[in-house]
């Protein structure tokens, strides 16, 4: 860890979960909460109206570390952000013996946009010094607001769409193509063209060893030049502040970057790094980095596996013939 | 009155006492100056002397005349117990071990599971909990030496000696027993009492006796309900393979008297292989008692009515006078062998008792358990773990949550909470029985099915309990097939007596379930006893319930099946933005701040110690060290240094560190310029990190 604290902070751990959730007052079935993804989803389709929510937390904390400690007057508190809003809402949690700690979250729908992170804090005096953060929570949750599902949003939007014909106008433009990737918006989307003959069929088929090794050469591509079209977003999006120091994005920016940085600058740093690629586009150098980029995409989609999968496959099959 | 309920009958008593005294009907006409015929209508019960002529029967007898009036067996001092050897077959046929005993592993587990079961099937006031309690007593020295002196152990140890000389499993483990007692000098005691039972009621031989069940037979297993868990009479051999010695003490207090009386009557019971001692062949069971006297069995041993001494110095008093049986396994161990230590063993017996009793011992908020459990573990007799009263919901929280809220009334059709407790009821069609008279037409019985979320340390989740009759375990199966991301359940399946109600379709089901359990009941499936008993159809009702509790389990558990909007399989596996926080990290190529430990000085500067590490590589590593405040949002304030100070492998220039090409780890230490600090040290979290130095070639 590079981070030091001017005064005593809990090594124990400190963990939490979301026990139950109200919509205005109604409870939601416990299916939309995940404990194992650390995830609650807010969307039900039967209701999809409403003005607050109430998470319901339970907390655990390292009990015997607190009472031995120099920390007085602790308090625990479930804070919920989502930064695409900047909203904040912090609830203090009551100790409900042996370590563990429950209260609720109320919040304002209005105030959301799509995915708020809840985490908790220990907050105690220390030396004096009241309100002080001596503990996190090592893993946050995630409230999906417009999920119906509690996962973790964890891949792009694959839309099998025929762009003929579809309700996205702005495709037909690109009837004759297979597919198309997509950048803008809360996350990227590949638009598969339904409209070309046998692509979307061949993809999610099975069939032969041989037609599934060419299923993935197809699958590598594609996400080849997904990888590359969103680094080149991320890339184009970066903010910096007053120093001309980029700052990290967030979302799936963010993951993209702390993924592919490391196979397009191996020997920087994560924000070494960034201020490279923010250095090489205002000020030359960046024409260079493509090689990189167009690798780390192709490690991101496994390019070599699977096109060394296809080949193997089809000298098998011609060796047969 | 009580006395008078107990006594034994005249007639019967009588006739024992002169047994006993080897005296005849005749000799005792001619004391009492009465006809033979007289004596031998009191024998027979056809006839009662009156009180005066009891006194002269006394007299005769030379006894007191308060024992007539009582007419209780005798009580028995130690001077007359012995051991008493079965001669070996006339066939000249060996057993090299006890058949039954080989069907388990001697593991105490097991032994906690099977002695547990016979007692909860013994339960005498259904109102009250049956307790039982597990006492580790080791004995060393002169404790030890004591104990095998009240067992008249100089008598019995060359047939050990001759049993462990025969390589065989029995012998071999016989072998080890003696060898591990002489060198530690000490033995273990296992009791295993239980109160509130029946006790082994009944004579000492014959039918429709619980004593002679389970001290004298084999296989039989006289159990006295329906819904008992054993029905092959296999459970109570675990006693004896538990003992290294293959001996176990016995003392019960009798729910229902015997010989007028209840209290203290003893057996031992030795379990040995073939062996030859001084010349004569043995079978090698052994029985530790009174002599017998009855015609026909002379020089077999019988139970004894002993005395609190004896009782005492044979390590078998019990705390209370509550009937039913205490069992003391004299050299007890752990087949499984995973339990060495006294600590061990105390543990893994808590933890059997609770895995495989935890719903016995679950009671509702009105209600009392079926079942108390207790661990105590001594040495001479000394507390060294003191009494352990069995906790299920220490072992077995989500599980015994589930139960408590069914037994409460509290579960819910559909969770909002994850301490709630689902429930819904699985069918199971009870097929009519062959040729019975109870009617042609299957009865459906609705099985209760409970789930709810498993305890976050739990190491073995999404599990389906089931269980019948008193609430025994008969199979714990895996839950398969769940979707992905399914969080973690228990769910328990109360079939038959299980779901509490004494209704008919209960009553059918019970004995259907326990028809199609294999011998070690843990299982429901096709057995001879199902298909001989049941009209055709049995096994398939048998495989649909199987089904049907696996699928209510996925539908109590189960989010909604929702619109795979996730395209093709091949391409979202490899689309996945979170792929960088999953699998192995490749290792960094550029330096790295491995640790930072510092603190506040009294100006106010940090002053830190920063340990790097470094990719190995043959050129030097020039980098800026930055150090930064942190915050929560927004860009992270940077404070200059004022000094920085050069450690291992390190050198500093003009404010930039310089690694040694070919190490693998640095050191430097700072102190920062309070005049750039945007708030106090004391005030702010401090981050340092490497940047690459203006200028430098990487």
């Amino acid at each position: 860890m590079n981070i030091v604290f001017p005064y005593r902070t809990l090594a124990g751990e400190i963990g939490f979960e979301v026990t139950s959730v109200k919509l205005d007052g109604r409870a939601l079935p416990l299916t939309m909460i995940s404990r194992d993804q650390r995830a609650v989803a807010l969307h039900e389709a039967e209701r999809s109206q409403w003005d607050e929510a109430r998470l319901d937390v339970k907390a655990t904390l390292p009990e015997r570390e607190l009472a031995g400690g120099p920390w007085s007057d602790v308090v625990c508190l479930a804070v919920l952000t989502e930064s695409a809003t900047n909203a904040r809402t912090v609830a203090r949690l009551a100790p409900a013996g042996a370590g563990s700690w429950s209260g609720s979250v109320v919040f304002a729908r209005d105030a959301h946009h799509m995915r708020a992170a809840l985490t908790v804090v220990v907050v105690a005096t220390v030396d004096g010094e009241a309100g002080r953060a001596i503990g996190t929570a090592e893993e946050t949750w995630s409230v999906e607001l417009n999920e119906r599902v509690p996962a973790r949003k964890q891949e792009l939007n694959i839309n099998e769409v025929d762009f003929r014909s579809g309700p996205l106008e702005w495709l037909q433009q690109f009837q004759d193509a297979p597919w198309v990737v997509e950048t803008s918006g809360d996350m990227p989307t590949v638009h598969l063209n339904k409209g070309f003959e046998g692509l979307a069929e061949f993809l999610s088929g099975s069939g032969t060893p041989a037609e599934k090794a060419v299923r993935g050469m197809l699958a590598a591509q594609i996400a080849t030049e997904a990888w590359t079209a969103m680094f080149h977003a991320a890339a184009g999006d970066l903010e910096w502040d007053d120093e001309g120091t980029p700052q990290w994005p967030t979302g799936w920016k963010d993951g993209v970057l702390r993924s592919m940085l490391p196979d397009v600058l191996p020997e920087l740093s994560a924000s070494d790094a960034l201020l490279e690629i923010h250095l090489r586009r205002a000020e030359g150098g960046w024409q260079e980095l493509q090689p990189r980029i167009q690798y780390a995409a192709a490690r991101r989609a496994k390019a070599a596996r699977n096109i060394g999968n296809g080949l193997r496959a089809m000298s098998h099959a011609a060796e047969g013939d | 009155m009580e006395v008078a309920d107990r006594r034994e009958d005249f007639g019967v008593w009588l006739e024992r006492q002169l047994r006993i005294r080897q005296m005849t009907q005749t000799a005792l006409a001619d004391a009492l100056e009465v006809t033979p015929a007289a004596v031998s209508a009191w024998v027979t019960g056809r006839a009662e002397p009156r009180e005066d002529r009891k006194r002269a029967v006394a007299a005769a007898l030379g006894i007191d005349e308060e024992i007539v009036h009582l007419r209780a067996a005798e009580v028995v001092t130690a001077p007359s117990l012995k051991w008493h050897h079965r001669p070996a077959h006339a066939d000249g046929g060996r057993e090299f071990g006890n058949a039954a005993a080989f069907a388990f592993d001697a593991d105490v587990a097991v032994l906690a599971r099977e002695a547990t079961q016979n007692s909860l099937d013994e339960q005498d006031d259904p109102n009250q909990p049956v307790r039982v309690r597990y006492t580790l007593n080791e004995l060393s020295g002169e404790h030890c030496r004591a104990f095998l002196n009240a067992l008249q152990w100089e008598e019995i140890e060359p047939h050990f000696e001759a049993a462990a000389t025969h390589m065989h499993k029995v012998g071999r483990v016989i072998a080890e027993g003696l060898r591990e007692m002489r060198e530690s000098d000490s033995l273990l005691l296992l009791r295993v009492d239980d109160y509130n039972c029946t006790g082994l009621i009944g004579a000492d031989y014959g039918d429709n006796s619980k004593f002679a069940a389970v001290l004298r037979d084999q296989l039989n297993s006289h159990k006295g309900t329906g819904t008992a868990g054993g029905s092959y009479g296999l459970g109570k051999i675990t006693l004896w393979a538990t003992s290294r010695l293959g001996l176990v003490l016995v003392n019960s207090t009798l729910s229902r008297p015997h010989q007028g009386r209840t209290e203290r009557r003893l057996y031992g019971r030795l379990e040995l292989p073939w062996h030859e001692s001084n010349g004569r062949a043995y079978a090698g069971l052994a029985g530790f008692g009174e002599t017998e006297t009855e015609p026909g069995r002379e020089g077999t041993a019988r139970s004894w009515w002993a005395t609190e001494e004896t009782a005492r110095c044979l390590h078998l008093e019990r705390e209370s006078p509550d009937p039913g049986t205490s069992f003391l396994i004299v050299g007890a161990h752990d087949a499984a062998g995973d339990a060495q230590s006294l600590q061990e063993m105390h543990e893994k017996l808590v933890k059997a008792l609770a895995d495989n009793f935890w719903a016995a011992m679950t009671s509702g908020r009105e209600s009392r358990p079926v079942l108390e459990a207790s661990v105590t573990t001594l040495r001479n007799g000394q507390v060294v773990i003191p009494e352990q009263r069995v906790d299920p919901a220490d072992h077995q929280p989500a599980r015994t949550r589930a139960l408590r809220a069914f037994l409460d009334g509290e579960t819910v059709e559909q969770r909002t909470d994850t301490t709630q407790v689902a429930i819904a009821h699985v069918p199971l069609l009870v097929p009519p029985e062959k040729g019975g008279g109870r009617g042609t037409t299957s009865t459906e019985h609705r099985a209760v099915l409970l789930v709810t979320a498993a305890d976050e340390n739990d190491r073995e989740p999404n599990r389906l309990v089931c269980m019948r009759g008193n609430r025994m375990t008969v199979m714990t199966r895996r839950v398969t097939d769940l979707p992905l991301s399914t969080d973690a359940f228990q769910a328990v399946l109360l079939a038959g007596g299980a779901t509490g109600s004494d209704s008919h379709d209960a009553e059918l089901a019970e004995r259907f379930l326990r028809a199609a359990e294999p011998p070690e009941h843990n299982d429901w499936a096709k057995t001879e006893d199902l298909l001989t008993t049941y009209a055709r159809g049995a096994r398939q009702r048998i495989e649909d319930f199987r089904k049907e509790m696996l699928a209510t389990v996925r539908s109590l558990v189960g989010r909604r099946e929702v619109k795979n909007t996730g395209g093709p399989a091949v391409l979202r596996e490899l689309l996945r933005i979170d792929a960088h926080t999953m699998g192995a990290r490749r290792p960094d190529r550029h330096p790295v701040v491995r640790h930072v430990e510092g603190e506040v000085d009294a100006r106010g500067a940090w002053s830190v110690k920063v340990e790097v590490k470094l990719p190995r590589r043959a050129d030097p590593w020039a980098l800026t060290p930055v150090a930064k405040f942190d915050v929560r949002s927004g860009a992270k304030p940077v404070v200059a240094w004022e000094r920085l100070i050069a450690g291992e492998n390190c050198r500093v220039e003009d404010g930039t560190l310089h690694f040694e090409p070919g190490a693998g780890s640095a050191s430097f230490g700072g102190v920062t310029d309070v005049a750039s600090h945007p708030v106090t040290g004391q005030m702010a979290r401090l981050i340092v990190d490497l940047q690459k130095a203006k200028g430098a070639t990487t």
